[in-house]
C-alpha cells in the first residue's frame, strides 16, 4: 500500500514536473516528433519471449532486459546504428583516450544530458549527470546486494576495484563513497580510470547496458524497486510495465541531442532501402513506445501480419510463408503488402565440444588429435544446416563468427578438419589406433533434452557409423548438462557460445586456460603458445598485428580440434510498411528512438 | 455444518503439511540456484542467492517460514528470481484473468453440457443421441492445441484481416495493461477474453457431455422416473426437475473437480493468447526455474483443491438431505 502510494505520489510528481521541466530545460526541450496532423506517434514493437526480469541494468543479463533498460538508461559508449560493429560515445563527449597504451582512459561527459524527471530529485526536476555518476553506477556492480550477476564484466580490470568491492562487502553497510584507487576525478564532467592493465575491451564493457548510468537518488528513492522504477538519461521515460505481457513507454522530453546517423555513414544497401532519409535529424521520432511480449511465435506472427506490430522476427514455422526457401528472398505477396526484409548474421558459435582433460577424447599427442580430427571429418555440418535450419545457418571454421576480426576469408580455413571427407576419417581413426574404428569405444555425448537435439543426434550417430565410430548420445536438462561440463565428466558435448561484445577476443577467451571448467573454457583446453598469445591480444586494440595474432591462435585451436564446428545463425526480420528507418540489430539495443512510424502507411 | 467444515479443515492439515513437505524436498533434490542461474554463475553469485533465499538454512527452518508464510498469506518478503518482485503482488495480479476466462468457461461449459447430456440421455439411442455424442467424441479426440491454433487463426486473424472491424483481438497488446480490473471491463472482456472462453468451452464441452449423459442415463433407469412419468409429469419436468435434482452428487462432484482451475487457469489458453493469468505464470516459472515461485504457487494449488474437496463435501449436504455432515 505504502509503495503503491510512493508510486502515485511518483506518477503525479513525473507528471506535474514534465510541466514544469518544461520551463526548467526550456532550451534543452525536445517535443518529440508529431506527424503533419500533430497526432501522436505510437510505435508498437514485439519482444519474443517473455521480456525482461528487471529494470536495473545492473540486474539485467538477458536481451530482453538489454532491450528493455536501453529504453530508459544509458550507457558511455554505444554501437553505431549505421554500422553496429563500431563504437562510437554516447554520453561522452568524445571518444576516450588513453596516452599511456590503453593503462588510463581519460573521459569527457557530455554537457546537456539530464535525467529524466522523477519524484526522486528535488522538485522531481531530472539533474545533469556527472562524474560522480559514473562512479557509483559502476561501484553497484560490485555490491554484492545485487547478487553480483554482472561483476564478471569489470572483475580484475580495474585498478583497486576489487579490493574495493572486497572490502566493502565484508563492511556492515556498503560505502558508495569510499574511494577506488583506479577512479579519479577531475572535474564533474572529466574522469580517468586506471586499468590494472591494459585491457581494450574495458571499451566495449563501457557500451555494454549493465553498465548505463544511473542516478543515485533514484537508487536510494526507490529501494528494491527500482527495478520497476528506471530513472535514466534515456530516449523513453517508462510509462507500464506489467512484467512477461508489455512494456510501454513516452518520449522523454528532456533527451539530451542525438541526431540519426549521416547519409555517408550508410552503406549503398542501405541507402538503397533509404535508411539515409532521415541523415542528421534529432531523434527520437516517436512519442511513444509500446512493447508486448510473445512467449508463443503464432500470436506474434498474426499481428504482425494485420499490421498492429512494426517488425517481427521470422519464426522457424513460419519462415517459408514470408520467405522462398531457396532465394532467401521475400515472397511475392509479402512484397506486394510492402513489407521489407533485413536479415543479421548472429555472433554465435554453435558446437560440440570435446573434453581435452577425457581419458579417451582428450589431450594433444598426435594419435589423440587424429582421433578427434577423424570424428571432426565424418560429420557433415551442412547436412546438419539443411535439414534442422533450413540451410540458414553460416558454418564456418574457427571459433570466431563472420563479421569479427580473425573469422577466416569465406568462412574457410586451411588448418580446419571440415567433413564431410570420409577416406580422410579413416586414415585418421587409424592414426589413432583404432583402424576402421576397432577397439574404440562409443563416444559419449552430453546434450540438453530438446526435440531438435534428439533428432540432430541421430544425424551424428548415422554420420559416424560411416567410419565405425558409435556414438551415445546422452540426454538431460539444461542445469545437469551445465553441471557435467563443469566438473569435466562430459567426454564430448553439445553448447553454443554468443559474443558479449564484437571482438573475436571474446571468442578466444573460451580457449584460455585460466578460464577452464567450471569456467568458461569447458573444453579445458589449456596450450602453452595460446595462452600467451590471448595475454598479448588482450591489450591491443584492432590492428593487422592483432588480427595475425588472432589467425594464430584460431589455425592452433583448429588444429587440435578441441570441438566441432562451427555453426552462427542469422535472424531474418520482416518490416511493416509503416515503419521507417528501420535496421533491426542484436549487437545492441539503443537503435529504437531512430525509428519513425509513417501513420498513412498503416 | 460449521463443526463439519472445521473437523474436515482439522483432519486435511496433516495431508496438506505433507505436501508441502514433498513438495520442498523435491524442488531441493537438484541445486535450485545453480539451475536458475545457468551456465556462467560463479560460486560466489550461487553462495549468494542461496543465503538471500535461505537455502543455507536446515531444511526444517526452511519448511517452518515457508508454513508461516502460508499460514499468514504474506508472500511479500519472498521475491521472485526471475521477475525481481513480491510473489504474494505476482498472485493477485494473475487471479483476475485466469478468473476472467475460466470462469464463464466453467459455467458455460456445464450448462450446455448438462442440457446436451440430458436430451441424449432421454433420447437414448436414436438419432438426436448418436448425432450429439458423435460431435462429442470427435470434439475430444482432437488436440486441445488445434483448436487455439486454428481457433485463433479463424475467430480472430481472419475475420480481422478481412473487415478489419471484428471484435475479437489476437492476443492481449500492450494496450492492455489496465490494471487487475481491465479483463472484467465488458469492452476488454469481449476483444481478449470472448474468444478464449470460447475455445475453452468447445475443448471442455466433448468430455463432459459424455459424463453427463452417462449419469443422466442411469437416472432414466430408475423407480422414481417411471413413477414420474405414470402420474403424468411432462418430459420437460421430469427431465429438469426429478432427473436434473437427483443427479446433482455427480454433477456437483464434476464441477469442483474444475472449481480450483478457476483461478489456476488455463496454461496454454493463457499463453497463446497473451492472458497474464495464474497458468501463464507458473509455465514462465518453471521455464525460467524461478523456485520462490513454483514453490509458492504448488503450495496454493495443494491448498485449492483441499478446499475444493470440502467445498464439495459440503455441497453434497446440501443437495442431498440423506448425506450427513457427521
Amino acid at each position: 500500500m505504502r509503495n503503491a502510494a510512493r508510486r502515485m505520489v511518483g506518477v503525479l510528481a513525473v507528471v506535474g514536473a514534465g510541466w514544469m521541466g518544461g520551463v526548467a530545460h526550456a532550451g534543452a526541450v525536445f517535443e518529440g516528433a508529431k506527424d503533419e496532423a500533430g497526432a501522436m506517434k505510437v510505435l508498437q514493437l514485439p519482444i519474443r519471449t517473455d521480456g525482461p526480469k528487471s529494470l536495473d541494468p545492473v540486474k539485467g543479463s538477458t536481451t530482453y532486459d538489454n532491450m528493455a533498460c536501453a529504453q530508459f538508461y544509458e550507457t558511455l559508449m554505444t554501437n553505431s546504428y549505421a554500422d553496429p560493429m563500431s563504437f562510437e560515445p554516447l554520453l561522452l563527449a568524445e571518444q576516450p583516450v588513453s596516452e599511456d597504451g590503453g593503462l588510463t582512459w581519460r573521459f569527457k561527459l557530455k554537457d546537456g544530458v539530464y535525467f529524466h524527471d522523477n519524484a526522486c530529485f528535488p522538485n522531481g526536476e531530472g539533474r545533469e549527470i556527472r562524474t560522480e555518476d559514473v562512479f557509483y553506477s559502476l561501484k553497484r556492480l560490485a555490491d554484492d546486494q545485487y547478487e553480483l550477476e554482472n561483476w564478471w564484466l569489470l572483475k580484475d580490470t580495474i585498478k583497486g576495484f576489487d579490493e574495493y568491492k572486497d572490502e566493502q562487502n565484508k563492511a556492515a553497510e556498503f560505502d558508495y563513497d569510499a574511494p577506488v584507487s583506479g577512479f579519479r576525478k577531475i572535474n564533474d564532467k572529466e574522469f580517468e580510470i586506471e586499468l590494472k592493465q591494459p585491457v581494450y575491451r574495458f571499451l566495449y564493457i563501457l557500451g555494454m547496458f549493465q553498465t548505463s548510468v544511473v542516478p543515485r537518488e533514484a537508487v536510494e528513492y526507490y529501494g528494491e524497486d527500482f527495478g520497476f522504477n528506471p530513472v535514466g538519461t534515456g530516449p523513453f521515460i517508462l510509462d507500464s510495465w506489467v512484467p512477461k505481457q508489455s512494456l510501454t513507454a513516452n518520449v522523454n522530453p528532456n533527451y539530451h541531442p542525438v541526431f540519426y546517423p549521416g547519409r555517408d555513414e550508410w552503406t549503398r544497401e542501405d541507402r538503397r532501402n533509404r535508411l539515409h532519409r532521415a541523415a542528421g535529424e534529432r531523434v527520437p521520432f516517436v512519442d511513444r513506445i509500446e512493447f508486448t511480449m510473445f512467449p508463443e511465435d503464432q500470436p506474434m506472427w498474426l499481428q504482425f501480419s494485420l499490421g498492429q506490430l512494426g517488425y517481427s522476427q521470422v519464426p522457424e514455422d513460419y519462415f517459408l510463408e514470408a520467405f522462398d526457401k531457396a532465394s532467401l528472398e521475400l515472397k511475392e505477396e509479402m512484397l506486394e503488402k510492402g513489407v521489407r526484409a533485413q536479415s543479421n548474421r548472429l555472433l554465435d558459435f554453435i558446437f560440440r565440444g570435446f573434453n581435452m582433460e577425457d581419458e579417451l577424447l582428450g589431450g594433444y599427442s598426435e594419435e589423440k588429435k587424429a582421433l578427434r580430427q577423424a570424428i571432426a571429418l565424418a560429420i557433415d555440418l551442412e547436412e546438419i544446416n539443411q535439414t534442422f535450419y533450413n540451410g540458414r545457418t553460416i558454418v564456418y571454421d574457427g571459433p570466431i563468427p563472420p563479421g569479427l576480426r580473425g573469422h577466416p576469408e569465406d568462412g574457410r580455413s586451411e588448418a580446419a578438419y571440415r567433413g564431410p571427407n570420409l577416406p580422410l576419417a579413416r586414415q585418421k581413426l587409424a592414426q589413432a589406433g583404432y583402424p576402421n574404428g576397432e577397439g574404440l569405444p562409443a563416444i559419449r555425448f552430453y546434450t540438453s533434452q530438446t526435440t531438435l537435439n534428439v533428432e540432430m543426434a541421430e544425424m551424428v550417430k548415422r554420420q559416424l557409423e560411416k567410419i565405425n565410430v558409435r556414438f551415445e548420445a546422452i540426454f538431460m536438462d539444461f542445469s545437469s548438462l551445465i553441471e557435467a561440463i563443469n566438473k569435466k565428466k562430459a567426454p564430448m558435448f553439445g553448447f553454443a557460445w554468443a559474443s558479449d561484445y564484437p571482438d573475436g577476443e571474446n571468442n578466444l577467451a573460451l580457449f584460455y586456460g585460466p578460464n577452464e571448467s567450471p569456467g568458461s573454457n569447458h573444453f579445458n583446453y589449456k596450450r602453452d603458445g595460446f595462452d600467451e598469445m590471448y595475454e598479448r591480444i588482450l591489450t591491443m586494440g584492432p590492428s593487422e598485428e592483432r588480427d595475425a595474432i588472432y589467425e594464430e591462435m584460431r589455425d592452433m585451436v583448429l588444429e587440435d580440434v578441441p570441438y566441432v564446428g562451427s555453426q552462427a545463425r542469422q535472424r531474418f526480420y520482416v518490416i511493416n510498411p509503416w515503419l521507417i528507418n528501420c535496421k533491426p540489430t542484436e549487437r545492441y539495443y539503443g537503435w529504437f528512438k531512430y525509428l519513425d512510424v509513417d501513420d498513412s502507411k498503416r | 455444518m460449521w463443526n463439519y467444515i472445521i473437523r474436515r479443515t482439522l483432519y486435511n492439515i496433516p495431508v496438506f503439511l505433507a505436501i508441502v513437505l514433498v513438495v520442498m524436498a523435491a524442488l531441493r533434490v537438484t541445486d535450485p540456484v545453480s539451475a536458475h542461474l545457468g551456465k556462467n554463475a560463479s560460486e560466489e553469485q550461487i553462495r549468494l542467492k542461496t543465503e538471500s533465499f535461505g537455502l543455507d538454512d536446515p531444511f526444517y527452518v526452511q519448511y517452518g517460514r515457508f508454513l508461516v508464510q502460508i499460514v499468514t498469506f504474506d508472500f511479500d518478503d519472498v521475491r521472485s528470481w526471475d521477475q525481481d518482485r513480491p510473489v504474494g503482488t505476482m498472485i493477485l495480479d494473475s487471479i483476475p484473468p485466469s478468473i476472467a476466462v475460466m470462469g464463464p468457461t466453467l459455467l458455460i461449459t456445464a450448462t450446455i453440457a448438462i442440457c446436451v447430456g440430458l436430451v441424449s440421455a432421454f433420447n437414448r439411442g436414436k438419432a438426436p443421441d448418436k448425432v450429439l455424442m458423435f460431435v462429442a467424441v470427435i470434439g475430444m479426440s482432437i488436440s486441445v492445441l488445434v483448436y487455439i491454433i486454428l481457433g485463433q487463426y479463424f475467430g480472430a486473424f481472419l475475420p480481422k484481416q478481412e473487415s478489419g472491424a471484428w471484435p475479437f483481438e489476437v492476443a492481449v497488446d500492450a494496450s492492455a495493461a489496465g490494471g487487475r480490473g481491465f479483463f472484467f471491463h465488458p469492452k476488454n472482456w469481449v476483444a481478449y477474453c470472448m474468444l478464449p472462453v470460447m475455445i475453452n468451452v468447445v475443448v471442455a464441452l466433448g468430455y463432459d457431455t459424455r459424463f453427463y449423459r452417462a449419469v443422466m442415463v442411469e437416472e432414466t433407469t430408475r423407480d422414481y422416473i417411471r413413477t414420474a412419468r405414470a402420474k403424468g409429469a411432462s418430459r420437460s419436468r421430469v427431465m429438469f426437475v426429478h432427473m436434473l435434482k437427483n443427479a446433482l452428487i455427480p454433477i456437483i462432484t464434476r464441477i469442483m473437480i474444475s472449481l480450483p482451475f478457476v483461478v489456476t487457469g488455463s496454461i496454454l489458453i493463457e499463453v497463446f493468447f497473451n492472458i497474464p493469468g495464474m497458468g501463464r505464470t507458473l509455465i514462465n516459472a518453471i521455464n525460467s526455474k524461478d523456485f520462490p515461485v513454483i514453490q509458492t504457487f504448488t503450495a496454493l494449488f495443494a491448498a485449492l483443491f483441499i478446499a475444493s474437496n470440502i467445498l464439495t463435501d459440503v455441497l453434497y449436504a446440501l443437495a442431498d438431505p440423506r448425506v450427513r455432515l457427521s
